[in-house]
């Protein structure tokens, strides 16, 4: 697929180029990809943003333990593993955003704060989506950030660049919803893995850049067949790029991923950001409100969230669903659980695998997915 | 129709042959270092019994741990599949398995035809595996044939606290020092170890009839304390390790069957 080679080779220099624009004097921006943070604001401001987002390395999990207990979140631990072993996009930010989604994540923050130079902006993200005393606290968040951003630049980020880079992101998400609905169809153009790649090279391309390949991906997909077989929904809290095992081991059983959700590491593209006279306002009502679907299950909108990910399933048509959790991220573990009940009610085959990246699980995580494949395909 | 399963799982490899509708022969032997090899010698043992070679079968699955490195396989088939067809020959009124072996345990809800609904899997800890009685007969220097019959015979099951394999052998040792009688502690031990696998049935939900498999299965102790937990009749097979491999034959005689219809055979 020409697109994606293209990307791919984009991808294996991205790195280098960061290097040089930062030597330039350009800022970089690095963040936890939840959802929550406003890339908007940090293109806006004239710094580039990054996705901070790799995993499936045990190695990175390991060098982890020099910091943290072993009793905790493979995905939020590897952060400060990919740090501590000098992984160079992680040797970049000058200013780190973590969105305080749940303690895992604001462990990522005081990993960063405690063993690190760089400056890290904590952006408090309440859980009770339906409080406006909640939406005023985020809502301050982003004006703080905002601050913080022109303190770091230099520059102000004015309503012109702002409204420009909500127009730009706002393509990007309609792009990728637009690629993510072609799967609905019987043989998916686009394989699962490189979907969530795709996502993942989002996280650090340069806009422009995505967005055109983006569009000309789109059109190379709608005259593209790819292969029929048991279609799975997979989701989780995390699906770090570089941890594709799950991916490749449905590969290897005939299946594949039809439609993802993850609280870090995907794009949420569901929907846009409606444009207002207060555009910070606009954000914070995107980001926090009314994204689909609504923030994770553990918040108050578990009901709602969860009707929407089984309307997911439907619309496209899943074989089953598989739940992919870390090692000692007991919040999701605990939302499996709940979530696995109301999809067996639905009649979705359901299962929940866990993962601390290490090779070891390999044999395991196949006997679990090659039986629930052969499960799902007798039915 | 000759047809071949067999299982190769961590601690003993085990081979069944079905045709005519009948199970034919059965073996069962440790699963040595070479797997490759323990699978050509179950599967001489298997044939030996009834005369006849690996030339003479039609067609063959393997299953367990071992599965992808049996050299002479038509085709690997999981071992939550085969138990679940295994035991659905066997039990035709079966909904929930609790396999127990050397090295893991699972649970399988299945429906009326035998095919897996869902299951749950622990392969992770000692701790709720026959390597964990394993380990507790050694402290007491028995057979581990021995410790079931003394667990039942037990009036006051000690509470073992410990979830480790590791740390429930230190508890063991700590409270033999105490005086507290052999029959107690392995009553303990079993309850403790029942306790773990009933706790990953409730979480998946069980129905009856309820079959317990695997190596672990013929242990009266283990079968007990899950019936008194469950509150429930447990049915037991004859020989409860050898239903993933004759789950892999049943499975084996219809796929060739398939092929031979389709004419790919």
């Amino acid at each position: 697929m020409g697109t994606i080679n293209t990307l791919s080779t984009y991808l294996e220099r991205r790195v280098s180029d960061l290097v040089r624009l930062k030597k330039e004097g350009k800022k970089v921006v690095g963040y936890v990809p939840g959802g929550f943070m406003p890339e908007e604001l940090v293109w806006a401001s004239g710094a580039i943003p990054i996705g901070l987002n790799k995993g499936g390395n045990y190695e990175a999990v390991l060098k982890s333990t020099e910091f943290l207990p072993r009793f905790f979140d493979t995905f939020s631990r590897s952060q400060i593993g990919y740090w501590a072993l000098e992984d160079p996009l992680y040797r970049l930010p000058d200013l780190v955003v973590v969105p305080s989604t749940d303690k895992s994540i604001e462990t990522i923050a005081s990993c960063w704060e405690l063993w690190t130079e760089t400056k890290v902006f904590k952006l408090g993200v309440p859980h009770n989506v339906e409080s406006d005393h909640a939406f005023q606290y985020y809502l301050e968040g982003l004006h703080l950030l905002k601050e913080e951003l022109e303190k770091l630049t230099g520059n102000s980020i004015t309503e012109a660049k702002l409204r420009k880079e909500i127009d730009l992101s706002n393509r990007m998400r309609l792009l990728l919803r637009k690629i993510s609905q072609m799967r609905k169809s019987e043989r998916p153009p686009i394989s699962g893995k490189d979907f969530i790649k795709l996502n993942h090279a989002s996280f650090y391309t340069d806009r422009d850049y995505m967005l055109t390949n983006l569009e000309s991906l789109s059109k190379e997909l709608s005259e593209k067949d790819g292969k029929k077989g048991p279609r799975i929904f997979l989701i989780g809290s995390s699906m770090a790029e570089g941890d594709y095992k799950v991916y490749d081991l449905l590969e290897s059983a005939g299946a594949d991923v039809v439609v993802e959700d993850f609280s870090e590491g995907i794009r949420p593209y569901w929907g846009e950001i409606e444009i207002s006279d207060d555009l910070i306002l606009a954000l914070a009502d995107y980001y926090f409100k009314k994204r689909t679907p609504l923030p994770a299950l553990f918040r108050p909108s578990t009901e709602e969230r969860s009707a929407f990910l089984l309307k997911l399933a439907k619309d496209f048509s899943v074989n089953g669903i598989i739940w992919y959790s870390m090692l000692y991220r007991e919040s999701y573990d605990i939302e499996g659980v709940y979530f696995g009940r109301q999809a067996e009610k639905k009649g979705f085959p359901f299962i929940k695998i866990v993962t601390d990246y290490n090779p070891a699980e390999n044999f395991s995580l196949q006997t679990r997915i090659s039986a629930f494949i052969e499960s799902i395909t007798v039915r | 129709m000759l047809v071949l399963g067999i299982d190769v799982g961590a601690a003993t490899a085990k081979a069944a042959i079905y045709g005519n509708g009948k199970i034919l022969s059965t073996a069962i032997i440790p699963t040595g270092f070479d797997i490759i090899k323990t699978a050509n010698e179950v599967t001489l043992l298997v044939g030996k019994r009834i005369g006849c070679s690996i030339d003479d079968i039609d067609f063959s699955v393997s299953t367990g741990y071992g599965r992808n490195i049996v050299p002479f396989a038509n085709k690997t088939i999981t071992e939550i599949t085969c138990h679940a067809k295994g035991v659905h020959f066997l039990f035709p009124e079966a909904r929930t398995i609790i396999d127990i072996g050397g090295q893991d345990s699972k649970v399988i809800r299945i429906d009326k035809s035998g095919n897996v609904i869902s299951f749950s899997m622990n392969d992770k800890c000692a701790a709720g595996t026959g390597r964990f009685f394993e380990v507790m007969a050694r402290v007491f220097d028995l057979e581990i044939s021995e410790i079931g019959p003394l667990a039942i015979q037990s009036k006051d099951p000690c509470q073992i606290s410990s979830t480790c394999t590791v740390f429930a052998e230190t508890e063991v040792i700590s409270l033999l020092a105490r005086g507290r009688s052999r029959e107690d502690l392995l009553g303990g031990i079993h309850k403790a170890m029942v306790l773990r696998i009933i706790s990953m049935a409730k979480m998946l939900g069980y129905e009856k009839q309820v079959v317990l498999t695997g190596g672990v299965a013929k242990n009266v102790g283990v079968k007990k304390f899950i019936e008194e937990e469950i509150k429930m009749k447990v049915m037991v097979p004859e020989e409860p390790q050898i239903t993933g491999a004759l789950g892999a034959a049943l499975l084996a005689e219809a796929e060739f069957s398939k092929q031979l219809t389709s004419g790919e055979k």
